[in-house]
């Protein structure tokens, strides 16, 4: 598929001291044409690297870029635009407001760099603090701005010359708590909105989730998944992705039959119960499966039992304002469940749960956390 | 702040004390350099005249005077700035090789007394016979030296590497805190390397540039070693120069016309001074929010990369190794010669004889050596009282205090120096080893105050009273707690000082009499006299001198850096 930015075989490393380290491990991504799509996790596994040789701030060893069907970067052919021939526009971590000039000399930049006209400059740049919600502060200081309203200087600059594709380094993780989540609604809302193709840096799960149409996991310079948010939530059958985004139980379990093609039972701590599998796994075959704490239910007491009901009991229970946060004891294992808030539950307490088998997954084997 | 109450009140008197202490020694020498300014004569005080100032400024050698003080000073800051930031530039934010190394060597020159680095020059590049005109002369066939080191031209070169420790302390700083983003958010908006350089790192650099050329001109303008060595003998005269010949040429020396003078020198630093003090504050300005995590890579030099390399160790064979070398080789020799079989084989020892059974030499190095221990002790346990108000008592008080403190800062030594002679001259310090030392602490006081106050601010508040919610008394606190933190701030404190005071020139030259003479003064009289043998092996005492108390220093240090932990 030709996305707006791919990269194919994609190789860099850092020579430090005495060592190599390989940052970027023969990466191949294409992003879909306006979308957004997110680079998602732990610091160190490349994904800042990778964006920063997306914009030619970086130089790869091996392997090739190219964006909206041009090639940028090529050991190949020997090619290797420079950033300002790439047609693109980044918002950095740390905004890079220019401290020497006003909001409308930051934002105006670009344009005055493509030799655009005054008169064509003063309205696009009017246009774009509009939609930031910076009308009136054309003549402030950049540096006078709240962090918010610097991210948003950044945002406009980088929206302004209307680049191919817009790349963003971690732009939230300047900003406190509160303010990031309406920032990150926000900026959610303008991409929707203007059908922008954005390339999103992040390590923040929830932010990834929210903000993106599709994520990519990153892992020691390797891409281990991509999907959309709900894939990558709901329905990844890798233990890392799995295991970094939010919180699972994994249960050892072992493979009874098949239900149908996609759905086995297996045994496990819980009992026997139904969860959704890779179809050729062998009857006896250890695997792990894992479920959601969101994707457990109380049943209802005198109800005839279900599928994937079991009983347990409540070892410690957290207060957590929105739920319960249950430990509950079955079979042996202690599984995490988050309860709703009007069930009254206490320690001790006997409680039946109940788990969709869409919820419950078995991961693919071989592959570590 | 119940808990320091009682201290409160043992604290005010120690700030009414300290202005009064403190005031006296720097705003003393400048009033009655006014005073003396508008009298008739040292002797008589008070007697009002403007004769001083009809005489100071209607002489007619004064406008070509000015215009080499223009000339030198700017040349001299335009040189050091640019070597400043070109070295700050290159160990900071490039790839240079040895880049560590880099960062020590421009502040190595620091070590080396300006009357030495003057003479090491002198004798290699005067145009009669220094060794270098005359080793060029050899080569090519020439009939004379091609360079002149009494010249304009050489005291721009020589002044501007001297200033290359301070310009490139002010300006790497600044070249450190840039946030290299910034110039990344332009290559991404479609601007080139050049064009950035342009529009982005220059404009956000230009505070600390502008600066880093003020203080140079502060400097500059207070510069004496220089001047008085390398122009005077080819009859360039700036101020500083002027002012001494009317105290020190003839039957009797005028201080009043020296100090009608003076007061513009002086009044032109103080502008100057509070011009640094707000470009730095709008540098700071500059200073944005900065990313987490990634550390962006170097400027990659390329193929500049050893030329440039090799420039910068061009430039410090210039600094220290050229001057160490020929001092250390002059002051064997009986007359100046190039290198050669001969001249080896006629090594001998009677510079060093003759220095040190020159009776005069050695008080002037029992002086020196008094003076710099006592100075810096003094005027160290007086930076740390100044400091220590500055920093823990916000009080009208303390904001005065630190405003005197940083006054004298801009004082040219020299001027001063005749400042304190009218300040001294009707008490029974003057002409005494006394009065030197009342006159070194007052001039250097901002040396001692600007770290001690830097190392009692990074002390927390809430060590010392931490200390004090766990049962410690006030003074059990100061002991226990402020005292080991601060020690290594106090020592290297206290080593700047000493070195300051063993090649203290500009003050001593002034105040220096029979019975009262200094290393560096000395130095100058036997430059004066052509006796460069001796020069160089008096100096390379005086720089031995410098390095033992660094290092007694230094190992002073190692029990305290284990008290620290």
């Amino acid at each position: 598929m030709q996305g707006m930015v791919s990269v194919k075989n994609l190789v860099k490393t850092f020579a430090s001291k005495d060592e190599t380290v390989t940052a970027l491990n023969n990466v191949t991504l294409s992003t879909p044409a306006n979308k957004i799509l997110t680079l998602l996790g732990p610091s160190g596994c490349g994904k800042t690297t990778l964006l920063r040789c997306i914009a030619g701030l970086e130089s790869p060893v091996s392997g090739e870029i190219s964006i909206g069907g041009e090639v940028v970067w090529s050991k190949e052919k020997g090619i290797s635009l420079p950033p300002e021939r790439r047609g693109i526009g980044m918002v950095f971590q740390s905004y890079a407001i220019w401290p020497h000039m006003t909001v409308f000399g930051n934002v105006a930049y670009p344009l005055e760099i493509r030799k655009t006209p005054k008169q064509e400059i003063r309205e696009r740049v009017r246009k774009v603090l509009e939609l930031v919600k910076l009308s009136g502060f054309e003549n402030r200081l950049a540096t006078k701005l709240s962090g918010g309203q610097q991210q948003r200087v950044a945002l406009a600059r980088a929206l302004v010359a209307e680049p191919k594709v817009i790349l963003f380094d971690e732009p939230l993780s300047n900003l406190d708590a509160k303010l990031r989540e309406s920032t990150r609604q926000e900026l959610r809302d303008f991409l929707t909105e203007l059908a922008i193709s954005a390339i999103y840096v992040t390590h923040d799960q929830v932010e990834a989730l929210t903000i993106s149409d599709h994520i990519a996991i990153m892992r020691g310079g390797v891409i281990v998944e991509q999907g959309t948010p709900q894939d990558i939530y709901l329905r990844s059958n890798n233990p890392f992705v799995v295991d970094f985004i939010g919180r699972a139980n994994f249960l050892d379990a072992t493979i009874k039959g098949y239900k149908d093609q996609h759905h086995a039972i297996v045994s496990c701590a819980l009992g026997d119960i139904v969860c959704s599998a890779p179809s050729d796994l062998g009857i006896g075959t250890k695997v792990t499966i894992y479920t959601r704490p969101e994707s457990f239910e109380v049943a209802p007491p005198s109800s005839v039992p279900l599928e994937n009901e079991f009983e347990g009991t409540v070892t410690s229970l957290l207060f957590a304002g929105e739920a319960h946060e249950a430990e509950i004891l079955v079979g042996g294992a202690r599984i995490l469940a988050k309860l709703k808030f009007h069930i009254p539950l206490k320690k001790g307490d006997k409680v039946r749960l109940h788990v969709d088998r869409e919820w419950c997954r078995a991961l693919s084997p071989g592959e570590e956390a | 702040m119940t808990v320091l109450g009682r201290q409160s009140r043992l604290r005010l008197p120690l700030v009414g004390i300290l202005i009064i202490a403190v005031g006296a020694l720097t705003i003393g020498p400048v009033l009655m350099l006014v005073i003396g300014s508008f009298s008739k004569g040292i002797g008589a005080i008070g007697t009002f005249t403007i004769d001083k100032y009809v005489a100071a400024y209607t002489d007619p050698t004064l406008p070509k005077t000015l215009g080499n003080t223009v000339i030198f000073t700017l040349g001299a800051a335009c040189f050091s700035t640019i070597l400043g930031g070109l070295f700050a530039y290159l160990s900071v934010r490039t790839d240079i090789p040895f880049s560590g190394l880099f960062r020590i060597l421009p502040v190595v020159p620091m070590m080396i007394p300006h009357v030495l680095f003057a003479a090491a020059w002198i004798t290699l590049l005067n145009p009669t016979n220094g060794m270098l005109n005359l080793f060029l002369r050899n080569l090519f066939g020439l009939s004379s030296g091609p360079f002149n080191i009494y010249s304009l031209g050489g005291m721009i070169f020589l002044e501007g590497m001297l200033d290359l420790p301070v310009t490139y302390l002010v300006i790497s700083p600044a070249m450190y805190s840039f946030d290299t983003t910034l110039e990344e958010a332009s290559r991404v908006s479609g601007a080139s390397n050049l064009y950035t350089l342009r529009r982005v790192t220059l404009p956000i650099l230009k505070p600390a540039f502008l600066a880093t050329f003020t203080l140079a001109i502060i400097r500059t303008l207070a510069a004496f070693a220089i001047p008085s060595m390398v122009g005077m003998p080819g009859r360039i005269h700036i101020l500083t120069t002027h002012i001494y010949r009317i105290i020190s040429v003839g039957w009797s020396p005028d201080y009043g016309r020296a100090a009608a003078l003076g007061l513009i020198v002086l009044a032109a630093s103080i502008v100057l001074v509070y011009l640094y003090r707000h470009l730095i504050s709008e540098g700071s300005q500059f200073v944005t929010v900065t990313g987490k995590g990634y550390r962006p890579t170097v400027v990659e030099l390329g193929r500049a990369r050893y030329p440039l390399f090799i420039l910068c160790i061009v430039l410090f064979c210039f600094l220290v190794v050229i001057p160490l070398a020929t001092l250390i080789y002059m002051s064997f020799l009986p007359y100046s010669m190039v290198p050669s079989a001969r001249a080896f084989s006629m090594m001998n020892m009677r510079n060093w004889h003759a220095v040190l059974r020159n009776s005069v030499i050695v008080r002037a190095l029992k002086n020196s050596v008094f003076l710099s221990i006592a100075g810096a002790t003094l005027g160290i346990v007086l930076s740390l009282f100044v400091a220590y108000v500055v920093v823990k008592v916000k009080s009208k008080g303390s904001a005065l205090l630190e405003s005197l403190s940083f006054l004298s800062f801009s004082f040219p030594g020299m001027i001063i120096g005749v400042g304190f002679m009218w300040f001294l001259v009707k008490t029974p310090l003057y002409a005494t080893i006394w009065g030197l030392l009342v006159a070194y602490v007052g001039t250097y006081l901002p040396y001692g105050v600007r770290p001690l106050r830097s190392a009692f601010m990074q002390i927390d508040e809430e060590l010392e009273e931490s200390a004090r919610v766990f049962g410690a008394t006030f003074l059990r606190a100061l002991k226990d707690i402020i005292v080991p933190l601060l020690a290594p701030g106090v020592v290297s404190a206290w080593i700047l000082m000493a070195c300051m005071f063993i090649r203290e020139l500009s003050v001593s030259v002034v105040l220096s009499r029979p019975g009262t003479e200094v290393l560096t003064v000395e130095i100058m009289k036997l430059a004066n006299d052509g006796l460069w043998g001796q020069v160089a092996a008096l100096g390379i005492i005086m720089i031995g001198l410098s390095t033992a108390l660094v290092l007694i220093a230094s190992l002073l240090r190692i029990p305290l850096s284990h008290s620290e932990q």
